[in-house]
């Protein structure tokens, strides 16, 4: 265990700002995101969480793919510039690591999304203070979990302790780490206990993925989609989702081939150009949506697609809360 | 690594208008680069995703044989913008393709077994492709029955072809149309009944069989009928696709992608996925 | 407010025992402090669920064009009613298909604004006679509630619904004084660079996820110009002119069909001014057809009517005014 002073954080930013971009937590108008920073002060690790989610870092939501001209075909796959993303909740970290499962699976691999997840290192903030929407430890996750991390920091008030995790996170410290006290990691074991007790939101999800194996006909999706207006919000600001559109810009056959964020929330998502559409209403969206994470994800990569970050029942403009789901879903 | 988006080049060569109504026309395309085309191997039932410059791309069902050297063959109904465009394409028009996609026909399981092959209007593409892979290695496999129908004669894919394969002795060949004209001689009537009649036996054989939806719901009971069981009967599944490869959750469908561990599927398998195709 | 909830429950037993209507669209608490949660009620078992209180913010109408053919009762507000009666005027809903249980509204919570009061998470949240009181992990706090309204509510001149089947509670008096138009003049005095400056600040905090048009009732459209692909009329991504179409269409399509109930506003994740063009175009078609949305279930929306005194002074015929002082257009 390592720890570092707040001024060290600044020394140790601005040494790394030579070879590294250095994405952080700043706000725009009460909105946080991961932007680029060029000092310590600049950063606002009072935050609870990004507004997006941080796989907008690897998978952003509009990507040029390539670019083509008279046939010849320009990729933008290779990575310009290494990168640091610097306190990301370890509730995010995990959510990288499943969609890893789709991005980078056996058969496949997304070149966009891997050559950046490579040339990223990713230092994770724990949360000391969870919101009362997070579930993450009825996930597998916890507020100082290290799935997904380099290096995980812990906020003790004047200084911040590292628990250094991979290889690539040992590589980037720096001489203003020194060694933690024994005292110092009595403290941190206190603060992750403590913050993991603080989790109040507790989600069972031990045997959904066997009712969903019998639910599909149910009426219970009729009833649950009716008061879902939609929109895309929980798709987009969740950190596993994964769905995505593939067009081309261009003026005449000058032009590039961008992916956009897309959702299975929205009509268009599946329909035919013959007009037929397998999903037609939202209640065959919203099963979709339920089933994919809970019981497809499931059988094909044995974890579903949730960390329990929260954002979908925060944002959603009606309240429509997943944890009330899961919880139907066992009542039915 | 290899850039599993990046479209391979390759060039129209010949084209031609199968049906009456100009809507459905086959393309063939050529490698530009002879390393692209060594290294393009296939098996029928795959499909490639075409890039049209400037309009996008669209998953099409490969309707040539790995056996036919030189070009890969497509058959396009055109209905919206990509099908459009490569209805405008002409000899020497440049245009890119990823692929091999998907999964492919049970080649490897038909072998030594009879082969019912059962097919309506323009879901005949891919069957082509089986169809011309099994005469090219004709003494592994037993007989071969091909039931396929049309609205009308002038519907009709690969017109000559067809009565090449009705020339020959090997093949059991059925055509026939919905709606017959004064020049047509063969049969006439919904691909079910002539299936009902024709009865071809399941002992020892697996059905493939591709049409529209309507079809396949009125040709699978009579197969079942028949006496064919579910896993030995196959089907390729049309679905919206845009990665190709499994990823953008488009075509997913239970716990499957249909352009990763489909586009064919049996019967059996999907029986046991959420009907929602 | 609890009188309110007692008699909505009342009443919605009412409607239900009597086969009036299968379905009831009101509120029931949320799962979140500050919030109630869009509900549909089709039994009597469930109508102990019925709340109403100042957190009732979304424009329950949004549902009607959704649930056609159905014998529906709906909860509505001043706005909300207003849109009903825009949907029965656009021939989207039939008057005799739906009860409304209107609500005078004295307006609802802006609860991001008194979540930028405090500091930490508020886990609980109730009201008390005009004020809010909030409640966190080590903390509390009391909000006069007119002092936290909804922007659109701070203006809002039309807070007894203007078309009920049921009222429940006392009707209110108007605010007919308040310029609901002031942020809008306020903005039209900026410069042009100030205005393009905002308004790319704003627009480019869209992330395209349609809550804005999923939660307005007027959005009902089939097939959105978004989706087109044929005409394309814009690229999905978050290109800055992409973004600046989408908005200032939406916006346009709005004319004289928005109620300005800010649900827009409230959808939105990203927490976006959407209303500064929506009130810009109301204000607009108020100045020259002295129109606005939802009044009268007997007139025609102003921009599909065509009378031969409609204000013509906005039309640049192109000639040359001949003699007249700079500045001046005339037909």
């Amino acid at each position: 265990m390592k720890k570092i002073s707040k001024k060290g954080m600044n020394e140790f930013i601005q040494s790394l700002m030579a070879d590294y971009i250095i994405l952080a937590p700043a706000s725009t108008d009460g909105i946080f995101s991961f932007k680029p920073v060029s000092n310590f002060e600049q950063i606002d690790l009072s935050y609870q969480n990004s507004k997006k989610p941080p796989k907008e870092v690897f998978f952003p939501q509009s990507e040029t793919m390539f670019n083509y001209k008279n046939g010849k075909v320009e990729s933008t796959e290779k990575v310009k510039q290494k990168k640091i993303l610097l306190g990301i909740r370890p509730c995010d970290a995990r959510a990288n690591i499943l969609l890893d499962k789709v991005f980078a699976g056996p058969d496949h691999k997304d070149v966009y999304y891997t050559n950046k997840r490579e040339n990223t290192i990713i230092i994770g903030l724990g949360c000391s203070k969870s919101l009362s929407t997070c579930f993450c430890t009825s996930f597998g996750g916890g507020p100082f979990s290290k799935e997904g991390l380099d290096i995980l920091l812990m906020d003790i008030g004047d200084k911040y302790l590292a628990q250094v995790i991979t290889d690539k996170g040992r590589e980037v410290l720096n001489h203003k780490f020194r060694e933690a006290t024994r005292e110092e990691v009595r403290l941190a074991e206190k603060i992750k206990s403590e913050a993991e007790k603080r989790i109040s939101s507790r989600v069972e999800i031990e045997g959904i993925k066997e009712k969903l194996d019998r639910m599909f006909e149910d009426l219970f999706w009729n009833k649950l989609s009716q008061e879902c207006i939609g929109c895309g919000t929980c798709s987009y600001l969740c950190p596993t989702c994964h769905c995505f559109d593939i067009a081309d810009e261009a003026v005449n056959s000058e032009g590039k081939r961008v992916r956009n964020w897309d959702s299975c929330m929205f009509p268009l998502f599946t329909l035919h150009t013959s007009g037929h559409n397998p999903r037609p209403t939202g209640k065959e969206r919203m099963r979709q949506r339920v089933m994919h994470k809970f019981n497809y994800f499931v059988e094909n990569y044995k974890e579903p697609a949730c960390v329990g970050c929260g954002r979908c029942i925060i944002n959603c403009p009606v309240n429509m809360d997943i944890r009330k789901v899961l919880k139907e879903i066992l009542e039915v | 690594m290899k850039n599993p988006y990046l479209p391979i080049p390759v060039k129209v060569g010949k084209t031609f208008i199968e049906s009456e109504d100009r809507m459905l026309k086959t393309l063939d395309l050529l490698f530009l680069n002879k390393k692209d085309e060594e290294n393009f191997k296939f098996i029928p039932g795959q499909f490639c995703e075409i890039s049209i410059w400037g309009k996008g791309e669209a998953p099409f069902g490969i309707a040539s044989s790995p056996t036919e050297r030189g070009f890969l063959r497509f058959t396009v109904n055109r209905a919206g913008v990509i099908t459009t465009a490569l209805h405008y394409l002409e000899d020497g028009d440049e245009v890119g393709i990823r692929g091999p996609l998907g999964n492919h026909y049970p080649v490897d399981i038909l072998k030594g077994k009879n082969v019912v092959i059962i097919s309506g209007g323009f879901a005949f593409t891919t069957l082509r492709a089986l169809i011309k892979y099994l005469l090219a290695f004709r003494e592994d496999f037993k007989d071969i029955t091909i039931i396929y129908g049309a609205r009308t004669p002038g519907m009709l894919l690969y017109k000559e072809e067809l009565k090449e394969w009705e020339r020959r002795e090997d093949l059991k060949v059925y055509i026939t149309v919905d709606e017959g004209n004064e020049a047509w001689q063969g049969l006439v009537g919904f691909v079910p009944r002539i299936v009902e009649k024709m009865a071809p036996s399941p002992k020892d054989a697996y059905a493939i069989i591709c049409g529209p939806p309507i079809m396949i719901k009125f040709t699978l009971p009579k197969l079942i009928n028949l006496g064919f069981p579910s896993e030995k009967i196959y089907t390729s599944l049309e679905m919206k696709m845009k990665c190709g490869i499994g990823m953008c959750g488009r075509c997913n469908i239970g716990k499957f992608y249909v352009c990763k561990d489909g586009p064919v599927f049996s019967l059996a398998q999907l029986e046991s996925l959420p009907q929602e195709y | 407010m609890q009188d309110v909830q007692r008699k909505i429950r009342e009443e919605a037993k009412n409607l239900l025992a009597a086969g009036r209507v299968d379905l009831i669209i009101g509120f029931e608490e949320a799962s979140l402090p500050l919030r109630a949660s869009p509900v549909f009620i089709h039994n009597e078992d469930d109508l102990d669920m019925l709340v109403w209180n100042s957190f009732c913010e979304n424009n329950l109408a949004t549902y009607l064009t959704k649930v056609v053919g159905r014998k529906v009762a709906v909860v509505a507000k001043g706005c909300d009613s207003r849109s009903i009666v825009a949907l029965i005027v656009e021939g989207q809903i039939k008057r005799e298909e739906i009860i409304v249980i209107g609500i005078p509204c004295r307006g609802m919570v802006d609860r991001r604004k008194i979540e930028k009061e405090v500091e930490g998470e508020i886990l609980e949240a109730g009201e008390k006679n005009g004020e809010v009181l909030v409640k966190g992990d080590d903390f509390e706090g009391v909000f006069k509630k007119e002092d936290y309204l909804y922007p659109s509510c701070r203006t809002c001149k039309y807070r007894n619904p203007v078309i009920s089947d049921i009222l429940i509670g006392e009707k209110i008096k108007e605010n007919t004084e308040v310029d609901e138009y002031a942020e809008v003049k306020e903005y039209e005095k900026k410069s042009i660079d100030e205005r393009r400056e905002y308004f790319g600040r704003e627009m480019g905090k869209c992330i395209r996820c349609y809550a804005c048009r999923q939660a307005c009732p007027m959005c009902y459209c089939e097939e959105c110009f978004v989706d087109s692909s044929h005409p394309k009329w814009i690229e999905k991504g978050l290109d800055s002119s992409d973004l600046t179409i989408w908005h200032i269409m939406r916006a346009y399509h709005q004319a004289g069909r928005c109620v300005d109930c800010g649900s827009c506003e409230r959808a939105c994740p990203m927490e976006i001014n959407l209303r500064f063009l929506t009130k810009k175009i109301n204000k607009e078609v108020k100045d020259y057809f002295n129109f606005e949305t939802g009044l009268d279930i007997k007139v025609a929306p102003a921009l599909a009517t065509f009378s031969p005194d409609d204000r013509q002074d906005f039309i640049d015929s192109g000639e040359e005014p001949a003699g007249e002082s700079q500045g001046k257009t005339k037909l």
